[in-house]
């Protein structure tokens, strides 16, 4: 295998679509985000409660390819515990990061870089930010 | 057998990037110099527009576009030239019987009959129609290998039915539907046949007159021609009845503010000015392919497709979809899945390898669906392939599955 390619399946993301963080069906949340990609057919809910400004009991299901299970998984990691605006600053400092805006500091780390090797393959940097950029839109219409 | 080394050497894309292993032939054809460099000569040429110019040029493009109906005609049996419609592709081919054969004569509690392994080209055009008339869409269902339940399709045949529409081979797994039988018991209860022959035309030898079908499509850019032109087939009985769907310039006899009065088929379903360079390719890739005999293609590329399987077959946890039995009659596609990895994660690393296939639901997504599939990744054949593509192929995926494991 490559190395543009073990760059791409970094440790971090195999790691990560083998054993995915929170991931656990609950229809009985409160809420429900679906993300899908029509292209690939790639579909997973979010799922949680939130209390006090707070979400909790987060988990996430569904079916994808290695790198967009990873990055949900990478997302279930922090968000579980914090508030809507904690969760709203570290998903579009994800998003930032995938779209190079945004330098890679030491707060964050090399989980979210893994996924920055997803943009130099066709078709593949939907993968990374799909559930992210679904809870985005979710936060933006509960602040309205 | 045919001699794929050779063949290859007819298509300037593989001098061009001698290492691709291109394996997504069921997707589009690569093109042969003769196609490519046809195209370019007319333009350079020989090129105007058709029907209209009363100088040489234009006489001799209109000449030679029309004589490429003649030549299609020959290729798939159609009795003469006024049979053969030019449209953009196979869908554009099924949308225009579904909308200017069918929509008038369907009505409320009529059924309209496709199979369950149909391309959404062969699904949403009926449905649409269907929809918009009251009348239902029903669904022959397949067996967990992807191939049809013919029992199934027997007893959904009645009277209400009043079109079957069906693939010849499934671009998902390569199943070859039983067309011939299909269009006889059809034929029983006067339901007319579409059938999308954009798997096979390729490489099957197709006589829509012993076939007696009513409507065949298929696309240019899937039988080595260029991408934008493709073929319905049409019984003249039914193409005479059919009013226009787009209407404009190209396809008229009188025109007053009162009334227009339209031409004959094929004529009446070309308005506007049509993809002119596209037919004369599509004639190029006709001659192409007339070189090869469709028996001795059909036998390589069913050797190729056994080798690949038995090869697949090695590797844990690989399972493939569909029949992998060499006495069945096949497509040259193979759809499979690897067990710890999902298709486009295998498409990705296949990719970087420079082999390419498709990956996700191949436009079948109900089919997919009823399978339980998330999609598959799809290897599929052409004359220009190889058995030593087979072999590195077969190791790029050992490795996915190791890398993965």
């Amino acid at each position: 295998m490559n190395e543009k390619l073990k760059e791409l399946y970094k440790n971090v993301i195999l790691e990560h679509n083998n054993n995915p963080v929170r991931f656990v069906k609950s229809e009985t949340s409160e809420y429900i985000v679906e993300a899908y990609n029509q292209i690939c057919g790639d579909r997973f809910k979010l799922f949680f409660d939130l209390k006090d400004g707070k979400m909790i009991n987060a988990s996430f299901h569904g079916f994808g390819c290695a790198i967009s299970k990873a990055s949900t998984s990478v997302l279930l990691s922090y968000i579980n515990g914090k508030t809507l605006e904690e969760v709203g600053q570290t998903v579009d400092s994800f998003l930032n990061i995938l779209d190079e805006q945004e330098e890679i500091t030491e707060k964050i780390t090399d989980d979210f870089e893994a996924f920055t090797a997803a943009k130099s393959f066709p078709g593949r940097a939907k993968c990374a930010t799909l559930t992210w950029d679904e809870l985005k839109l979710f936060l933006s219409k509960l602040e309205k | 057998m045919i001699d794929p080394t050779e063949i290859r050497k007819s298509f300037p894309i593989f001098a061009n990037n001698p290492d691709l292993i291109y394996f997504d032939n069921a997707a589009t054809t690569q093109k042969p110099d003769i196609v490519v460099d046809g195209i370019c000569d007319f333009y350079k040429n020989d090129y105007s527009n058709i029907h209209r110019g009363i100088y040489d040029l234009a006489a001799i493009t209109t000449q030679k576009y029309e004589a490429v109906r003649d030549k299609v005609a020959t290729f798939i049996g159609a009795p003469s030239r006024e049979n053969i419609v030019y449209t953009s592709g196979t869908t554009a081919g099924i949308n225009l019987v579904a909308f200017a054969f069918l929509a008038p004569r369907l009505q409320a509690g009529d059924e309209v009959l496709i199979t369950a392994m149909e391309h959404h080209a062969n699904l949403i055009p009926w449905q649409i129609v269907c929809q918009s008339k009251g009348a239902t869409l029903k669904t022959i269902p397949v067996n967990e290998d992807g191939s049809l339940r013919r029992d199934s399709f027997r007893s959904l045949l009645n009277n209400k039915t009043k079109m079957l529409a069906i693939v010849h081979i499934s671009n998902a797994t390569g199943y070859i539907n039983p067309i011939k039988d299909m269009i006889n018991l059809a034929h029983e209860f006067k339901v007319p046949v579409l059938v999308d022959g954009a798997q096979s035309v390729a490489h099957y030898e197709i006589d829509v007159n012993a076939l007696d079908v009513d409507f065949f499509v298929f696309s240019g850019h899937k039988v080595f021609g260029p991408t934008g032109i493709g073929i319905l087939y049409g019984k003249s009985e039914h193409l005479s009845r059919m009013e226009p769907l787009n209407y404009g310039g190209s396809i008229i006899k009188d025109v007053r503010f009162e009334k227009t009065t339209f031409l004959e088929p094929p004529h009446r379903f070309e308005a506007g000015t049509t993809n002119i360079a596209g037919v004369i390719g599509l004639g190029y890739a006709i001659d192409f392919i007339n070189q090869f005999d469709k028996l001795k293609i059909q036998q390589y590329l069913k050797y190729l497709r056994n080798y690949c399987i038995s090869n697949m077959q090695e590797i844990k946890g690989l399972r493939i979809l569909g029949s992998i039995d060499d006495k069945n009659e096949n497509g040259a596609i193979i759809s499979f899945l690897l067990d710890k990895v999902h298709p486009h994660d295998v498409a990705t690393i296949l990719g970087v390898e420079k082999i390419a296939v498709r990956a996700g639901n191949h436009c079948t997504q109900p089919l997919m669906d009823f399978l339980e599939l998330p999609g598959t990744s799809r290897a599929s054949f052409s004359i220009y392939n190889t058995p030593y593509e087979v072999d590195q192929f077969v190791r790029a995926l050992e490795s996915i599955q190791q890398f993965f494991k």
